[in-house]
Protein backbone atom coordinates (compact mmCIF):
# COMPACT_ATOMS: atom_id res chain seq x y z
CA UNK A 1 0.00 0.00 0.00
CA UNK A 2 1.45 3.42 -0.93
CA UNK A 3 2.33 5.67 1.98
CA UNK A 4 0.42 8.90 2.55
CA UNK A 5 2.12 12.29 2.22
CA UNK A 6 2.11 12.68 6.00
CA UNK A 7 3.88 9.34 6.47
CA UNK A 8 6.47 10.18 3.82
CA UNK A 9 7.10 13.60 5.38
CA UNK A 10 7.54 11.94 8.79
CA UNK A 11 10.12 9.53 7.33
CA UNK A 12 12.09 12.40 5.82
CA UNK A 13 12.03 14.34 9.08
CA UNK A 14 12.88 11.43 11.39
CA UNK A 15 15.35 9.41 9.29
CA UNK A 16 16.33 11.95 6.60
CA UNK A 17 14.97 9.28 4.25
CA UNK A 18 15.82 10.38 0.70
CA UNK A 19 13.73 7.58 -0.82
CA UNK A 20 10.67 8.97 0.95
CA UNK A 21 11.39 12.46 -0.36
CA UNK A 22 11.87 11.09 -3.88
CA UNK A 23 8.43 9.50 -3.57
CA UNK A 24 6.96 12.88 -2.58
CA UNK A 25 8.62 14.51 -5.60
CA UNK A 26 7.33 11.79 -7.94
CA UNK A 27 3.79 12.13 -6.53
CA UNK A 28 3.61 15.90 -6.94
CA UNK A 29 5.98 16.78 -9.79
CA UNK A 30 3.28 16.76 -12.46
CA UNK A 31 0.90 19.20 -10.74
CA UNK A 32 3.69 21.52 -9.56
CA UNK A 33 5.32 21.62 -12.99
CA UNK A 34 1.88 22.04 -14.59
CA UNK A 35 1.10 25.03 -12.35
CA UNK A 36 4.47 26.63 -13.11
CA UNK A 37 4.06 26.04 -16.85
CA UNK A 38 0.78 27.94 -16.66
CA UNK A 39 2.41 30.74 -14.70
CA UNK A 40 5.41 31.04 -17.02
CA UNK A 41 3.32 30.99 -20.20
CA UNK A 42 4.36 27.45 -21.15
CA UNK A 43 8.11 28.11 -20.85
CA UNK A 44 8.91 24.47 -20.09
CA UNK A 45 12.59 24.91 -19.22
CA UNK A 46 11.95 27.85 -16.90
CA UNK A 47 8.99 26.08 -15.30
CA UNK A 48 11.15 23.00 -14.61
CA UNK A 49 13.93 25.14 -13.11
CA UNK A 50 11.40 26.79 -10.80
CA UNK A 51 9.86 23.40 -9.97
CA UNK A 52 13.30 22.08 -9.04
CA UNK A 53 13.85 25.13 -6.81
CA UNK A 54 10.41 24.51 -5.29
CA UNK A 55 11.25 20.95 -4.23
CA UNK A 56 14.68 21.94 -2.91
CA UNK A 57 13.10 24.64 -0.77
CA UNK A 58 10.45 22.18 0.37
CA UNK A 59 13.18 19.77 1.50
CA UNK A 60 15.11 22.47 3.36
CA UNK A 61 12.00 23.83 5.07
CA UNK A 62 10.14 20.58 5.64
CA UNK A 63 10.19 21.11 9.41
CA UNK A 64 8.00 24.18 8.95
CA UNK A 65 5.28 22.00 7.37
CA UNK A 66 2.98 21.43 10.33
CA UNK A 67 0.36 19.33 8.60
CA UNK A 68 -2.36 21.95 9.02
CA UNK A 69 -2.87 22.14 5.26
CA UNK A 70 -2.47 19.45 2.61
CA UNK A 71 1.12 18.84 1.56
CA UNK A 72 0.19 19.75 -2.04
CA UNK A 73 -1.22 23.12 -0.88
CA UNK A 74 2.02 23.82 0.97
CA UNK A 75 4.02 22.92 -2.16
CA UNK A 76 1.89 25.15 -4.41
CA UNK A 77 2.57 28.05 -2.06
CA UNK A 78 6.33 27.51 -2.34
CA UNK A 79 6.03 27.16 -6.13
CA UNK A 80 4.02 30.38 -6.36
CA UNK A 81 6.58 32.21 -4.21
CA UNK A 82 9.41 30.93 -6.45
CA UNK A 83 7.56 32.25 -9.48
CA UNK A 84 6.87 35.62 -7.80
CA UNK A 85 10.56 36.03 -6.93
CA UNK A 86 11.52 35.15 -10.51
CA UNK A 87 8.96 37.64 -11.91
CA UNK A 88 10.21 40.38 -9.57
CA UNK A 89 13.84 39.81 -10.64
CA UNK A 90 12.81 39.75 -14.28
CA UNK A 91 11.05 43.10 -13.91
CA UNK A 92 14.13 44.55 -12.18
CA UNK A 93 16.52 43.27 -14.84
CA UNK A 94 14.52 43.93 -18.00
CA UNK A 95 12.28 46.71 -16.77
CA UNK A 96 9.08 44.92 -17.69
CA UNK A 97 6.06 46.33 -15.89
CA UNK A 98 2.70 44.77 -15.05
CA UNK A 99 1.00 46.45 -18.01
CA UNK A 100 3.51 44.94 -20.39
CA UNK A 101 2.91 41.50 -18.86
CA UNK A 102 -0.81 42.02 -19.35
CA UNK A 103 -0.29 43.09 -22.99
CA UNK A 104 1.68 39.88 -23.56
CA UNK A 105 -1.52 38.04 -22.68
CA UNK A 106 -3.84 40.28 -24.66
CA UNK A 107 -6.18 38.05 -26.72
CA UNK A 108 -6.16 40.61 -29.54
CA UNK A 109 -2.44 40.00 -30.19
CA UNK A 110 -2.72 36.21 -30.47
CA UNK A 111 -3.08 34.47 -33.82
CA UNK A 112 -6.70 33.20 -34.04
CA UNK A 113 -5.44 30.04 -35.73
CA UNK A 114 -3.82 29.00 -32.46
CA UNK A 115 -7.07 29.19 -30.53
CA UNK A 116 -7.88 25.53 -30.74
CA UNK A 117 -8.08 24.12 -27.28
CA UNK A 118 -8.89 24.90 -23.71
CA UNK A 119 -5.30 25.20 -22.58
CA UNK A 120 -4.73 27.89 -25.14
CA UNK A 121 -7.85 29.69 -23.94
CA UNK A 122 -6.29 29.52 -20.47
CA UNK A 123 -3.15 31.20 -21.70
CA UNK A 124 -5.25 34.19 -22.73
CA UNK A 125 -6.39 34.87 -19.19
CA UNK A 126 -4.57 37.45 -17.05
CA UNK A 127 -2.09 35.72 -14.79
CA UNK A 128 -4.03 36.18 -11.53
CA UNK A 129 -7.20 34.68 -13.02
CA UNK A 130 -5.26 31.86 -14.71
CA UNK A 131 -3.52 30.97 -11.45
CA UNK A 132 -6.80 30.91 -9.53
CA UNK A 133 -8.40 28.72 -12.23
CA UNK A 134 -5.44 26.28 -12.26
CA UNK A 135 -5.45 25.94 -8.47
CA UNK A 136 -9.20 25.75 -7.89
CA UNK A 137 -10.63 24.17 -11.06
CA UNK A 138 -7.75 22.00 -12.28
CA UNK A 139 -6.00 21.01 -9.06
CA UNK A 140 -9.11 20.89 -6.89
CA UNK A 141 -8.08 23.32 -4.15
CA UNK A 142 -10.83 25.02 -2.19
CA UNK A 143 -11.08 28.81 -2.37
CA UNK A 144 -9.69 28.98 1.19
CA UNK A 145 -6.67 26.84 0.25
CA UNK A 146 -6.01 28.93 -2.88
CA UNK A 147 -6.27 32.06 -0.76
CA UNK A 148 -3.51 30.68 1.51
CA UNK A 149 -1.35 29.65 -1.46
CA UNK A 150 -1.62 33.01 -3.21
CA UNK A 151 -1.63 35.03 0.03
CA UNK A 152 -4.60 37.11 -1.11
CA UNK A 153 -8.06 37.62 0.43
CA UNK A 154 -10.66 34.88 -0.02
CA UNK A 155 -13.01 37.29 -1.84
CA UNK A 156 -10.31 38.10 -4.40
CA UNK A 157 -9.81 34.39 -5.14
CA UNK A 158 -13.55 33.92 -5.63
CA UNK A 159 -13.70 36.95 -7.94
CA UNK A 160 -10.71 35.75 -9.98
CA UNK A 161 -12.18 32.25 -10.37
CA UNK A 162 -15.56 33.69 -11.34
CA UNK A 163 -14.11 36.11 -13.89
CA UNK A 164 -11.72 33.49 -15.28
CA UNK A 165 -14.53 30.99 -15.72
CA UNK A 166 -16.74 33.56 -17.45
CA UNK A 167 -13.95 34.54 -19.85
CA UNK A 168 -13.17 30.90 -20.65
CA UNK A 169 -16.84 30.17 -21.29
CA UNK A 170 -17.19 33.20 -23.55
CA UNK A 171 -14.01 32.32 -25.46
CA UNK A 172 -15.02 28.70 -25.89
CA UNK A 173 -18.54 29.65 -26.94
CA UNK A 174 -17.18 32.13 -29.47
CA UNK A 175 -14.78 29.55 -30.94
CA UNK A 176 -17.53 26.93 -31.10
CA UNK A 177 -19.77 29.39 -32.93
CA UNK A 178 -17.06 30.34 -35.43
CA UNK B 1 -25.90 31.75 -30.67
CA UNK B 2 -23.90 28.93 -29.05
CA UNK B 3 -24.97 28.31 -25.43
CA UNK B 4 -22.32 28.71 -22.75
CA UNK B 5 -21.25 25.60 -20.83
CA UNK B 6 -21.89 25.26 -17.10
CA UNK B 7 -19.23 25.48 -14.36
CA UNK B 8 -19.13 21.74 -13.70
CA UNK B 9 -18.55 20.86 -17.36
CA UNK B 10 -15.91 23.56 -17.68
CA UNK B 11 -14.05 22.30 -14.58
CA UNK B 12 -14.17 18.73 -15.87
CA UNK B 13 -12.85 19.81 -19.24
CA UNK B 14 -10.09 21.81 -17.56
CA UNK B 15 -9.04 18.80 -15.47
CA UNK B 16 -9.11 16.56 -18.54
CA UNK B 17 -7.16 19.09 -20.58
CA UNK B 18 -4.34 19.29 -18.02
CA UNK B 19 -1.90 16.64 -19.20
CA UNK B 20 -0.01 14.40 -16.78
CA UNK B 21 3.61 15.52 -17.07
CA UNK B 22 5.91 12.54 -17.35
CA UNK B 23 8.71 12.55 -14.78
CA UNK B 24 11.43 12.05 -17.46
CA UNK B 25 14.32 12.28 -14.99
CA UNK B 26 12.94 15.27 -13.09
CA UNK B 27 12.91 13.48 -9.72
CA UNK B 28 16.47 12.25 -10.25
CA UNK B 29 17.63 15.82 -11.00
CA UNK B 30 15.99 17.12 -7.82
CA UNK B 31 17.46 14.30 -5.72
CA UNK B 32 20.95 14.95 -7.08
CA UNK B 33 20.69 18.54 -5.79
CA UNK B 34 19.74 17.60 -2.23
CA UNK B 35 22.35 18.10 0.48
CA UNK B 36 24.16 14.91 1.50
CA UNK B 37 22.45 12.70 4.06
CA UNK B 38 23.43 13.08 7.68
CA UNK B 39 25.74 10.24 8.62
CA UNK B 40 24.47 10.14 12.19
CA UNK B 41 23.45 6.54 13.02
CA UNK B 42 19.70 6.01 13.26
CA UNK B 43 19.88 4.51 16.74
CA UNK B 44 21.96 7.38 18.21
CA UNK B 45 18.94 9.51 19.09
CA UNK B 46 17.22 6.55 20.75
CA UNK B 47 20.36 5.69 22.74
CA UNK B 48 20.76 9.30 23.93
CA UNK B 49 17.09 9.53 24.93
CA UNK B 50 17.17 6.20 26.74
CA UNK B 51 20.44 7.07 28.53
CA UNK B 52 19.09 10.43 29.70
CA UNK B 53 15.85 8.79 30.88
CA UNK B 54 17.75 6.18 32.91
CA UNK B 55 20.07 8.83 34.36
CA UNK B 56 17.13 11.09 35.27
CA UNK B 57 15.24 8.21 36.87
CA UNK B 58 18.29 7.13 38.89
CA UNK B 59 18.84 10.70 40.10
CA UNK B 60 15.17 11.08 41.05
CA UNK B 61 15.29 7.74 42.89
CA UNK B 62 18.37 8.70 44.93
CA UNK B 63 17.30 12.29 45.64
CA UNK B 64 13.80 11.28 46.74
CA UNK B 65 15.01 9.03 49.54
CA UNK B 66 15.21 5.88 47.40
CA UNK B 67 11.66 6.26 46.16
CA UNK B 68 10.02 6.17 49.56
CA UNK B 69 7.26 8.49 48.34
CA UNK B 70 6.20 5.85 45.81
CA UNK B 71 5.78 3.19 48.53
CA UNK B 72 3.89 5.67 50.70
CA UNK B 73 1.67 6.65 47.79
CA UNK B 74 0.79 3.03 46.99
CA UNK B 75 0.02 2.30 50.66
CA UNK B 76 -2.18 5.38 50.84
CA UNK B 77 -3.96 4.41 47.60
CA UNK B 78 -4.61 0.87 48.94
CA UNK B 79 -6.47 2.40 51.90
CA UNK B 80 -8.97 4.11 49.57
CA UNK B 81 -12.46 2.54 49.35
CA UNK B 82 -12.97 0.42 46.23
CA UNK B 83 -15.61 2.72 44.67
CA UNK B 84 -13.26 5.72 45.00
CA UNK B 85 -10.45 3.78 43.32
CA UNK B 86 -12.81 2.86 40.47
CA UNK B 87 -13.87 6.51 40.05
CA UNK B 88 -10.22 7.57 40.13
CA UNK B 89 -9.20 5.03 37.47
CA UNK B 90 -12.24 5.85 35.29
CA UNK B 91 -11.51 9.59 35.59
CA UNK B 92 -7.88 9.09 34.59
CA UNK B 93 -8.94 6.99 31.60
CA UNK B 94 -11.44 9.63 30.56
CA UNK B 95 -8.84 12.41 30.79
CA UNK B 96 -6.21 10.51 28.81
CA UNK B 97 -8.78 9.38 26.19
CA UNK B 98 -10.14 12.93 25.81
CA UNK B 99 -6.64 14.37 25.40
CA UNK B 100 -5.82 11.69 22.79
CA UNK B 101 -8.97 12.50 20.78
CA UNK B 102 -8.28 16.26 20.86
CA UNK B 103 -4.65 15.69 19.82
CA UNK B 104 -5.73 13.35 16.98
CA UNK B 105 -8.26 15.90 15.68
CA UNK B 106 -5.70 18.72 15.78
CA UNK B 107 -3.16 16.64 13.88
CA UNK B 108 -5.55 15.38 11.17
CA UNK B 109 -6.64 18.15 8.78
CA UNK B 110 -9.48 16.09 7.24
CA UNK B 111 -11.06 15.34 10.62
CA UNK B 112 -10.46 18.91 11.82
CA UNK B 113 -12.23 20.29 8.75
CA UNK B 114 -15.14 17.90 9.28
CA UNK B 115 -15.40 18.95 12.90
CA UNK B 116 -15.35 22.62 11.87
CA UNK B 117 -17.80 22.57 8.98
CA UNK B 118 -20.14 19.64 9.34
CA UNK B 119 -20.98 19.50 13.05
Amino acid sequence: MPLSDAELVARVLVDDDHHAFAELVRNHQSTVRGLLRQLTGSDVALADDLAQETFLRAYKNLRSFRGEARFSTWLYRIAYNCFREYARKRRELVGIDEEQLEREQDPQTVDPALRQDLMHAMSLLPIHERTAIVLCCQNGLSHEEASRVLDIPLGTVKTNVLRGREKLKRTLAAWAAA
Amino acid sequence: MTPMIDDETLDRQLRDAAPYIDDAGFTARVMSQLPARQREPRYLRAVVLLGLTILGSALAYVLSGRGRFVTEGVVELSNFPLWLLLVFVFGCGLLVGGAAVIFAIRKTPEVRDLARFRF
